[in-house]
């Protein structure tokens, strides 16, 4: 008697179930699509369909391939602020790095004497710049392990520093005259591939592989989980800061040759105004602000919507102050469905 | 209520994707500005989409807050859209030229906006004002006016961003101004402002805390004016021309704080840019270009120094004139 009352209610269940299918298929399909790691990809897809009427020149191949190229040296730096959120700092100095970069690697490919002209311009210039990120982010590093004080203040620091030698050490002017091989890095190909393509990928798939597939990568998410636990755990925090901010560097000066070489010159004041695009993509990707968390097709995402938020506006024909509305909406709408989507997945 | 959120804010952007108008077969002229951060770049703005529009054509505008990638990929963007024509008014002499390159590829009209292009890559037209020129003819009539109240005024300069082309102008076009009329002023201060109002108060207050006695203030860009005043009332030196105290002022630009300081006495003299003559000659030329009329590379806006002394003549060419101050 009771199992077929139990039978009963069951089929009663299913019955009901039936009828309430389109109901929970749609809630379910929110669900899932909230759940989904994609949600910020999926959410620039859709602002790009919904602008696509008002602007159907979005889909043209030119607008595509110039927004698809957009997008890498945006990648590049930030993907180095990602390497230094996930072990909870943040760099600050990032942009000025590049700037900095730009004119060391720019006055050497400039010069018609000394050991780096003619041939060796191009790879002494690219050396400089590797060698001014991996200084500054050396500093950086240091300044934070060994002097025990916050990212956010040792940063800023090196950033007005940084950002005055850069100025200092051009008299304010840029410098033009690059050599055709740089130049090339920015807007060349190799075969029907554009170069950049090749430099970025690459440095995001061993961003990638150093995250995900090292012993490295995973002290870095523990350092920014919990940099107490970590080092009872045996893991050599300072070391892994100092590697994170090192690495941050080297990332900008891989966006500061980018930008450079696109630009055709060395600029003293170069990304000064993108550190809040380099963050914002970065943590709407899915970084922690306080650290542990963040992956690199995250921040991919993130900086897709940045891109492709700033080019439809830009081609719809709104008015400046409305571009900047909408895209800090925009911003908002996808931080927070980001922040939805951890509370569906439980996150937290 | 977080799903009301999420529904307030998707609306929100989709009203104003909505609000992106359906273009009509109207030519487009696209405009990439640097940046709109003062009264000047937005009057310009506006006189730009006013003269677009009066020519039955559209205009769609992006600003680059200060960056010059972010301008590249903006113009990349027009040329991408086949715009008509593209005015640019550059971040950087240098960094303009693979702009200019670009549109020439794609055969669209490039004119640059009160910044020429650093060399000679490809087709453009430039409609500029002469900066140094201005400044130091403005900067000359305050060494007079400094002359003729006796001369040995202490001087202050306030500098703009030293990354901006038309900063370091007007700062050679004060020193230049100084040199040829040496002992009416001796400069003692220099403010590095950064093209923020924030920096030059502080640099101004400063600055009159250490040298009390200056008497002869230059700014390089008018809205930068308001931090001098506040600073001048601050140490009690904030008079009006003919009053006892009255510390020599000057600026560049001639937005509509710096015609209300005219007309109310406080100020001496100002470098105006002429922003209805640039563009409508910056307009002119995007159409000339398109119709394969000769337009010679360079457009000078010779500009004037307006003081009290001609300001009920010249005021129709002082656009902060027709505008409503801050």
């Amino acid at each position: 008697m009771a199992r077929r009352s139990a039978g009963a209610g069951s089929a009663a269940r299913r019955e009901a179930g039936a009828h309430r299918v389109p109901r929970r298929s749609a809630v379910e399909w929110f669900r899932r699509a909230l759940a989904s790691e994609n949600i910020v990809l999926l959410l620039a897809f859709a602002f790009f369909a919904a602008a696509l009427p008002f602007a159907p020149e979005l889909a043209s191949p030119d607008n595509l391939q110039s927004l698809f190229l957009s997008v890498l040296p945006l990648l590049a730096i930030t993907l180095g602020q990602t390497i230094v959120l996930i072990t909870g700092g943040i760099d600050l100095s990032l942009t000025s790095t590049m700037a900095l970069s730009s004119v060391a690697g720019a006055s050497i490919m400039t010069r018609e004497s000394g050991p780096f002209a003619g041939s060796w311009a191009v790879p002494g210039g690219l050396c400089a710049m590797l060698l001014v990120g991996a200084a500054v982010g050396l500093l950086n590093g240091l300044g934070v392990t060994l002097l025990g004080m916050p990212p956010f203040i040792v940063t800023l620091a090196t950033m007005m520093t940084v950002s005055g030698l850069a100025i200092w050490s051009t008299h304010s002017a840029s410098i033009a005259g690059l050599p055709a091989a740089f130049v090339a890095i920015g807007s060349g190909t190799v075969g029907p591939i554009p170069a950049p393509v090749l430099v970025v990928i690459p440095l995001a798939l061993a961003v990638h592989l150093l995250l995900s597939r090292t012993l490295i990568g995973q002290w870095m998410y523990a350092v920014g989980h919990s940099s107490r636990v970590a080092l009872v755990s045996g893991v050599p925090v300072r070391r892994v800061t100092v590697a994170a901010y090192v690495a941050g560097g080297l990332c900008a000066t891989v966006a500061a040759a980018l930008y450079t070489a696109r630009l055709e010159t060395g600029m003293p004041t170069l990304g000064r105004e993108l550190l809040l695009d380099v963050i914002g993509a970065a943590v709407v990707g899915g970084t922690s602000l306080f650290g542990g968390r963040g992956k690199v097709t995250g921040t991919l995402f993130g900086v897709v919507l940045f891109a492709v938020v700033a080019r439809t506006l830009d081609l719809c024909g709104l008015q400046h102050y409305t571009i900047m509305m909408v895209k800090g909406s925009i911003i908002l709408l996808a931080a927070a469905l980001d922040l939805a989507r951890r509370r569906v997945t439980g996150g937290f | 209520m977080r799903r009301l959120f999420f529904l307030a804010m998707a609306g929100y952007v989709g009203a104003m994707l909505v609000s992106c108008q359906k273009r009509e077969a109207k030519p487009v002229i696209a405009v990439a500005f640097d940046t709109l951060q003062t009264e000047y770049w937005v009057a310009s703005i506006d006189a730009l989409r006013s003269e677009i529009e009066s020519r039955g054509a559209e205009m769609i505008q992006a600003v680059a807050d200060n960056d010059a990638n972010r301008q590249l990929e903006q113009v990349q963007g027009f040329i991408a859209r086949r715009v008509e024509g593209i005015i640019i008014a550059p971040k950087d002499a240098r960094a303009v030229l693979p702009m200019i390159k670009a549109a020439n590829k794609a055969g669209i009209p490039v004119v640059l906006y009160n910044r020429p292009p650093a060399e000679d890559v490809g087709t453009s037209v430039t409609v500029v004002a002469d900066n140094f020129e201005i400044t130091r003819a403005t900067v000359s009539y305050m060494c007079e006016q400094a002359r003729a109240a006796g001369g040995g005024h202490k001087a202050m300069i306030l500098i703009g961003d030293l990354g901006d082309v038309n900063a370091i102008g007007r700062r050679d076009g004060f020193d230049a101004a100084v040199k040829e009329h040496a002992g009416a002023i001796e400069v003692v201060a220099r403010v590095p402002t950064e093209w923020n109002q924030e920096k030059a108060l502080a640099g101004v207050t400063n600055a009159l805390q250490e040298h009390p006695d200056i008497s002869f203030i230059f700014t390089s860009s008018d809205f930068l004016l308001p931090s001098i005043v506040s600073a001048l009332r601050g140490a009690g030196k904030y008079r009006k021309a003919g009053e006892a105290g009255h510390v020599l002022l000057g600026g560049f630009d001639g937005d509509a704080t710096a015609y209300q300081m005219l007309v109310d006495g406080y100020l001496d003299a100002d470098g105006v840019q002429n922003v209805y003559y640039e563009c409508a000659q910056a307009v002119q030329a995007v159409f000339d270009l398109r119709a394969g009329k000769p337009v010679p590379p360079i457009i000078r806006d010779p500009g004037l120094v307006i003081h009290r002394g001609n300001l009920d003549e010249a005021k129709a060419q002082m656009w902060g004139a027709n505008v409503r101050p801050r």
